[in-house]
């Protein structure tokens, strides 16, 4: 342990892996909760995108990421609300789409190699200085708006007609939702990876439930899942040389599967 | 009263969808201090109403104001206490205690911070008190009763301090015995703390006698000031055939 830490690049990744361990576990609450889970996948494959536009043309690949995962989410509530969609099969479209548009953007620019590989999957060798300042700025805003609006948010998880006639915003706190889970999920791709990303959100809300406990309880054993796995899961990276989402993602499923065998008694 | 504005003033409410009228010509008011009644056949409309009384849904043509506002401008929701119909059918796993949803009737009055202050707290006992569930406040909601889980409904509307409670078929999944004391703290609410009630249900045998008026709905909507003897008229049968009789259509006075 002290001598992984000794190497800068793991101080950053988890520095990094803790940030958006809380950021996904706080938003995946609210996300498992309203029954949609599905987003983080769709807006995962829309930072995807990003990523390409941005190796690609050379811009920041997590600015692009986090700009193109707010404009996916933004068109899913648009597309939800005025066409009556089911919102499934919007989000069905949109992940297939935005998945399309990245591979062959990256294509096209010549740029299907290991970066990407280290986007789809995260990598713990490629959290730069840069990435810690995108974050931790994202990371603060976003967690300051969903700590702020919580219990509106659990108000309109819970019954969002009545949430609404007795005078929550829940139209404006909807787009608030995505909006910052679009930010968190762009942020994560570099620790977690775009197609891992959704299972830290939901996974460790998923397994808190299982302890039938109140609201508070429930976020913050979430919250102790999600810091456990990716400590864990960029440890065991770190040793065996694996990609740090799959890691994370095995270490929060081994939880899960824990929770539910120690509950079921 | 009389010249008090209403709560509820309704003009020419109607619903289609397609060729089907779910809602016509329907017009009323609803005053402070009234104890109401909507009674109908299961089918009748009278959620679809409520629903857009409060703008949940929308209807094809109406005229609604909310204490003298139009409904789009309509701002002071807290006043406005509601229990949905299926209010009581939460998932089992929703991770929340009685307290935690008491204490969304407090949400949107606080200001802008994520804690409730003493008072909101005082409140939120106060109204789990009313409704007999302070001994239930660390239970899981999804382990309650139906009956049980209907008085934290109502203990969550009432910790917003509202002028007027809506109750969408308030007595379904609660036992004959509980029904009795339901209903009588429901006019110790509107008699003590001078809560306004709306009381929706499509079961004629619960109508208490604390009814102020009553309306029934099946399609068309006709507005009672006794309702006892609505109750006995025979017309009443015919509520629950095709059509809807006018019994009485006084204008309202206190
Ligand atoms: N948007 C809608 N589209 C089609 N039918 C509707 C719609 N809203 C309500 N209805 C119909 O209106 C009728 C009234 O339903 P409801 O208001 O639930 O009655 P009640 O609450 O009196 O039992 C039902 O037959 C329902 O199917
Ligand atoms: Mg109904």
């Amino acid at each position: 342990m002290i001598e992984m830490l000794s190497y800068d690049f793991m101080q950053r990744a988890f520095l990094a892996g803790i940030i958006i361990a809380i950021l996904a576990s706080v938003s995946g609450t609210f996300v498992v909760l309203r029954r949609y889970s599905m987003i983080t996948e769709t807006l995962a494959h829309s930072a995807l995108v990003g990523v390409a536009v941005g190796l690609v043309a050379g811009y920041n690949p997590l600015w692009m990421a986090v700009v193109l995962a707010l404009v996916a989410a933004w068109l899913i509530e648009y597309l939800r609300s005025y066409f009556s969609l089911y919102s499934d099969a919007v989000l069905s479209i949109l992940l297939s789409g935005s998945l399309a548009v990245a591979v062959v953007i990256v294509s096209l620019g010549g740029a299907f190699n290991n970066s990407l590989f280290s986007y789809l999957f995260g990598s713990i060798l490629s959290v730069s200085t840069e990435d810690i300042y995108t974050i931790v700025i994202f990371g603060t805003v976003s967690l300051a708006l969903l700590l702020l609006f919580s219990k509106e948010l659990f108000f309109i998880a819970y019954d969002e007609e009545v949430a609404q006639t007795s005078g929550v915003k829940v139209k404006l706190l909807n787009f608030l939702l995505v909006s910052v889970v679009a930010i968190i999920i762009a942020l994560s791709i570099r620790v977690v990876g775009s197609l891992l990303i959704g299972a830290l959100m939901v996974i460790p809300t998923v397994a808190a439930l299982q302890y039938r406990v109140g609201f508070l309880p429930t976020v913050l054993t979430s919250l102790s899942f999600a810091i456990a796995s990716v400590i864990l899961g960029m440890s065991l990276s770190f040793y065996f040389s694996l990609p740090s989402g799959a890691t994370i993602v095995l270490c929060v499923i081994t939880i899960f599967i824990a929770s539910l065998v120690i509950t079921k008694r | 009263m009389k010249f008090s504005v209403p709560i509820f003033d309704v003009k020419n409410l109607n619903f289609r969808v397609g060729d089907q009228e779910i809602l016509k010509d329907i017009s009323f008011q609803i005053f402070n201090g009234e104890y109401v009644a909507i009674i109908g056949p299961n089918g009748g409309g009278k959620t679809t109403l409520v629903r857009m009384l409060l703008g949940l849904s929308k209807p094809t043509s109406a005229e609604i104001r909310i204490y003298g506002k139009k409904l789009s401008r309509f701002k002071e929701w807290s006043k406005i206490g509601y229990v949905p119909q299926r209010a009581s059918h939460v998932d089992a796993n929703f991770p929340a205690t009685v307290e935690d949803i008491v204490e969304m009737g407090r949400v949107s009055k606080r200001a802008f911070f994520s804690t409730l202050s003493k008072e909101d707290k005082a409140i939120v006992h106060d109204a789990m008190l009313t409704m007999d569930v302070v001994d239930l406040k660390d239970k899981m909601i999804g382990t309650l009763s139906g009956g049980q889980r209907q008085r934290v409904m109502i203990a969550r509307a009432l910790a917003s301090k509202p002028e007027i409670l809506i109750l969408d078929e308030p007595n379904t999944g609660v036992d004959m015995a509980s029904q009795k004391r339901f209903y009588s703290l429901l006019s110790k609410l509107n008699k003590e703390e001078n809560i306004t009630i709306v009381f929706i249900t499509h079961d004629v045998g619960v109508i208490a006698d604390d009814i102020g008026r009553l309306f029934t709905i099946n399609q068309k909507a006709t507005i009672c000031n006794n309702p006892k003897e609505a109750l006995s008229c025979e017309e009443m049968s015919e509520l629950y055939g095709i059509e809807a009789h006018l019994i009485h259509n006084h204008k309202h006075e206190h």
